[in-house]
């Protein structure tokens, strides 16, 4: 004889029983109110981006991204190049002005000129670029990337990092 | 009497609460805090790359108000550490002068190099800035750390603008 038709017979009501599934819910409820941010993350972590972790405690500011992954070159979300053993494509070290990361950038920074003048208070703030590269990356790609940015106008970067 | 106030009743001579609007009240919140919870804190470390703008060498004064530029060069084989002034003599800047080999292939002695920058804060407070200059093999995660190293040392501000460039040559 099954259980409920034992229960049946004996004509009790079974019950549910709420309490140790309202105490799984009040602790999951409690962690994730602590994990709970004021403000969600712009940076998407993709499978190939990798970020260091550093003591740094400073919010990054949403400006423009630029994103350096195991495999491709983002502006924001937008691909700008590949990237193949450590070698951004269209990037020539010799000719930074030459590629395409150069001409995107300028056209922003021309299009955040044309705001400051237009809104003379968001002048005074310097446009700074987030950084998002991946921690396998030598410093020789890195390195192409952020004289093509100063080349463009924008010598300041935040570098994003995952905190320690 | 209705049905449900009977059933009210009977709960209440039972003496067990109703769990399930409450339980019905977590479901909703916590698909809720699931979308709105990051589970990875994204912070910034600031830095600029060299630019050219007009020199302040500033007036010659107490050693308190002397301010030094860090350069570290990350080698393969060791890290570089001098210091560069308008207003300390060659000798006084020879000084500060230092080279660490590096152990392994790539252990970069970094805690030698977190004292070294040390002994120059305590000795010149105002400097405030430190040139990094890694070697083209030197990897991101490695770049970070001696930033890390470079801004602080535990709770002390050593040197809070990092300048990244690229080794001339």
């Amino acid at each position: 004889m099954g259980l409920g038709a034992r229960r049946r017979k004996s004509g009790v009501t079974p019950k549910l029983m709420l309490t140790s599934m309202m105490d799984m819910f009040t602790i999951v409820l409690l962690f994730l109110l602590c994990s709970l941010s004021d403000r969600v993350e712009t940076i998407k972590l993709d499978k190939d981006l990798d970020l260091p972790r550093s003591s740094a405690e400073i919010r990054y500011d949403q400006n423009l991204k630029l994103v350096l992954t195991r495999s491709q070159l983002m502006i924001d979300d937008e691909k700008i190049a590949e990237v193949k053993n450590g070698k951004i494509n269209g990037v020539d070290e010799n000719d930074l002005k030459a590629s395409l990361l150069y001409k995107r950038l300028k056209e922003n920074f021309e299009k955040d000129k044309e705001k400051a003048v237009e809104n003379p208070e968001e002048k005074t703030k310097e446009q700074q670029i987030v950084f998002v590269c991946d921690k396998s990356h030598e410093f020789r790609v890195i390195n192409q990337v952020i004289k093509t940015a100063g080349l463009a106008g924008y010598p300041n970067f935040q570098f994003a990092v995952l905190q320690q | 009497m209705s049905a449900f106030l009977r059933l009210k009743r009977k709960e209440m001579e039972d003496g067990e609460p109703n769990l399930v609007p409450i339980m019905n009240m977590f479901l909703v919140i916590i698909p809720f805090l699931l979308m709105s919870a990051s589970f990875y804190h994204i912070k910034a470390v600031n830095t600029s790359i060299p630019v050219l703008s007009s020199g302040d060498a500033g007036k010659a004064g107490e050693e308190d108000s002397i301010s030094l530029t860090v350069v570290a060069e990350f080698k393969k084989e060791s890290i570089r550490l001098s210091v560069m002034s308008d207003r300390l003599t060659d000798q006084e800047l020879q000084h500060f002068k230092a080279e660490y080999p590096t152990v392994g292939d790539s252990g970069f002695p970094i805690d030698k190099y977190s004292s070294h920058l040390k002994d120059i804060k305590a000795k010149y407070p105002k400097s405030e800035t430190l040139i990094l200059i890694p070697d083209n093999s030197t990897d991101y995660e490695t770049i970070i750390r001696a930033m890390d190293m470079a801004r602080k040392a535990g709770d002390v501000t050593l040197f809070p603008n990092v300048v990244l460039s690229g080794s001339a040559g």
